[in-house]
């Protein structure tokens, strides 16, 4: 779970990781009040979780209140990689001689935490530049002043500098540690004039599974109506922008089914993940999720069977296929009793097919007709 | 940590043994021919469940069966501690089928095993099953799988099933099929499992399934170069089409900037010599000719 720039600075600030004064408004007049609180010159940023909001015009410096109001109004509705912006960020500016990155989070490979810090932060760091980073490794019981204090030598800081970056290491990795955060992220980290640092924005991603242990960050319900609906099943969806429904039981399952729509020259609608196993309940319910897609002109449905009777899982299918008008439905279902329920399906009028390229194809096919 | 999975008759135990998931494939596995001595929930000592018998405690049902191996069905906020409890009482090899683990608590098992000498396989996983031994440890269908030459390593488990399926129908059983998770860390690492894969005269060919997201099968490329792994080595990995920085259903498969993505994973691999199937129906015939 991502947290928006003004969740995170809230615990940066929990912490006593220094951050700029910020207000942050749902609205024009709250925006414009905010600035005439903070002062002119003042940074307005778009609240939202996709990256690349400073690409597409979501934070900006204002110097004049008609320039607060023009750019407030820009921003607010402004959709950053489909995501509507609905809250800004008012602060102050702050001027800096030097921008840092500096971020706690797993390394996959070692199988640990890591602190990551570079002199050069900002904009253009993206994680192909994260090979080039300072690396620090973290204990599990965290990280030891002597631990901070090398990053920040590696770093080559020096005198008020240096002694700030290790109290904001500290920090950052107890918040990681203590929040379980997947990634805990402070880019850029401005160095000011007179060697004090402050972090400018804020990147926070919670461990999901470990959100019981943090009841405070009660997941917000999804906005999408289907994603809460597929939530309610414990289904992983993620909605794509093409035509072909693609439901399964198991995520590379779905995965590989998604590769094979793009090799047959189609385009997936959505991934649906029912879950291992392939209860006839769950299928069902899938099924009217995928139906409800308006973007869906077909529905792939990919089961393999293993313990589940397939006949169980026909059943389900064309309890939902007779319920009402659906995109047509293309299904492979692989395992016990497979041939009744093969037999089972074409009855219903639903394409059944042996093999899941036979599938894809002709749910490719049906989609574009 | 050695590799030792249970002989045929050697006893299993069962954590979260009374759960649905639990009774259902405690009673599969015994069914498969896995010796199931006894399960473990606490507070619910005396019962049976699937003619399994329960105790309260992993102690109990160590000192009563001696069994130094454990399937874990236990929900994710009690993994850890439940594993704890295991190693605690002389298991040697846990098999984490739980899903939703936090990474932190994985990491915590990972140290766990590393000081006492124990292996946890997952978590995330279907398991592990070794056909000629009857010996299943996890959720996987038994019909998918026969013996033979093939050991099969995967990140997914539906897509584990599906290719041990595929080899099967062509008549390339498999020596070993093991899941090593599908989250970010996998207490069994890839690498491992090819470690041991090299060491067994029965294996005689190797099939990875991966998928997007981390650098599990890089770095297994890696490997393979490094250690001039001997036997023939067949890929497979899912997600070519998925966007970039979504979960697709693993913790474990997600995309971000150009790290985790199938290109970098295939042309590793492709690198080290491998032959990547570019779907699952293509991989017994890759299989078949690197023999």
């Amino acid at each position: 779970m991502r947290l928006f720039e003004y969740q995170g600075k809230a615990l940066f600030l929990k912490y006593g990781i220094p951050v700029p004064r910020s207000k942050l408004a749902y609205n024009g007049s709250q925006a414009l009040s905010a600035v005439e609180e903070l002062g002119l010159p003042a940074v307005i940023k778009a609240q939202v979780l996709s990256g690349g909001r400073g690409k597409a015009g979501g934070v900006v410096v204002v110097r004049t209140m008609e320039e607060a109001a023009t750019e407030t109004k820009r921003i607010l509705g402004l959709i950053v990689d489909g995501e509507l912006t609905k809250a800004l960020l008012v602060e102050e500016e702050s001027e800096r001689v030097e921008e840092m990155y500096l971020s706690v989070s797993l390394d996959r490979g070692r199988r640990e935490f890591v602190a990551l810090a570079s002199r050069s932060g900002g904009i253009e760091v993206e994680s192909q530049a994260k090979a080039t980073m300072l690396v620090q490794q973290i204990p599990l019981e965290g990280l030891t002043d002597a631990g901070a204090s090398a990053l920040g030598a590696k770093l080559g800081l020096s005198g008020r500098t240096s002694s700030e970056f290790r109290s904001i290491l500290l920090s950052l990795e107890r918040l990681a540690r203590e929040e379980e955060c997947e990634l805990a992220e402070i880019n850029p980290l401005a160095v000011r004039a007179d060697g004090n640092l402050l972090a400018l924005d804020a990147k926070v991603v919670l461990d999901d599974n470990a959100l019981f242990r943090h009841p405070e960050f009660s997941q917000l319900p999804p906005e999408d109506p289907l994603e809460e609906e597929a939530a309610k099943f414990g289904f992983a969806f993620v909605r794509l922008d093409g035509d072909v429904a693609v439901v399964g039981n198991g995520a590379g399952l779905v995965l590989s089914t998604l590769d094979m729509v793009a090799d047959t020259g189609g385009r997936a609608a959505c991934f649906l993940d029912l879950g291992g196993g392939a209860q006839r309940e769950r299928v069902e319910a899938a099924l009217r999720l995928a139906g409800a897609l308006p973007s869906a002109t077909a529905i792939l449905v990919n089961i393999f069977g293993g313990i589940t009777r397939t006949t169980d899982v026909a059943e389900g299918l064309k309890d939902v296929h007779s319920e009402g008008p659906m995109p047509p439905v293309f299904a492979r279902i692989s395992g016990v009793d497979e041939e009744a329920a093969r037999a089972l399906l074409s009855s219903a009028g639903i394409s059944v097919f042996r093999t899941a390229q036979e599938a894809v194809a002709a749910a490719v096919r049906g989609a574009s007709r | 940590m050695s590799f030792a999975f249970p002989d045929a008759d050697d006893p299993v135990i069962v954590q979260g043994v009374t759960g649905r998931y639990g009774s259902l494939h405690a009673g599969l596995m015994r069914r498969y021919g896995t010796n199931v001595a006894a399960g473990v929930t606490p507070g619910r000592g005396g019962q049976s469940v699937e003619g399994v018998p329960v105790f309260d405690s992993v102690q109990d049902a160590v000192d009563k069966t001696g069994a130094k191996a454990s399937v874990l069905f236990v929900p994710a906020p009690g993994l850890l501690s439940a594993a704890e409890e295991a190693v605690r009482a002389g298991v040697t090899l846990l098999v984490a089928i739980t899903e939703h683990v936090p990474i932190r608590d994985t990491l915590k098992m990972i140290r766990l095993c590393e000081e006492n000498g124990a292996r946890v396989i997952g978590p995330n996983t279907p398991g592990i099953i070794l056909p000629s031994r009857r010996l299943k440890l996890g959720i996987m269908p038994a019909p998918s799988f026969r013996e033979g030459g093939v050991a099969l390593f995967s990140r997914s488990g539906t897509l584990m099933y599906e290719v041990a399926d595929t080899l099967t129908r062509s008549a390339l059983g498999q020596h070993v099929a093991l899941g090593v998770g599908g989250d970010p860390v996998n207490c069994t690492t890839l690498i491992e499992c090819l470690d041991w894969a090299a060491t067994l005269d029965e294996v005689k060919s190797v099939v990875v399934v991966g998928e997007i997201g981390g650098d599990a099968e890089e770095r297994l490329a890696a490997h393979i170069v490094e250690t001039s792994f001997p036997k023939p080595l067949v890929a497979y990995i899912a997600g070519r089409s998925a966007p970039k920085e979504k979960h697709m259903g693993h913790a474990g498969a997600i995309i971000y900037g150009e790290y985790g993505t199938a290109e970098s994973k295939i042309a590793a691999l492709r690198r080290a010599g491998a032959k990547v199937a570019r779907t699952t129906l293509e991989i017994p015939a890759l299989v078949s000719s690197a023999r």
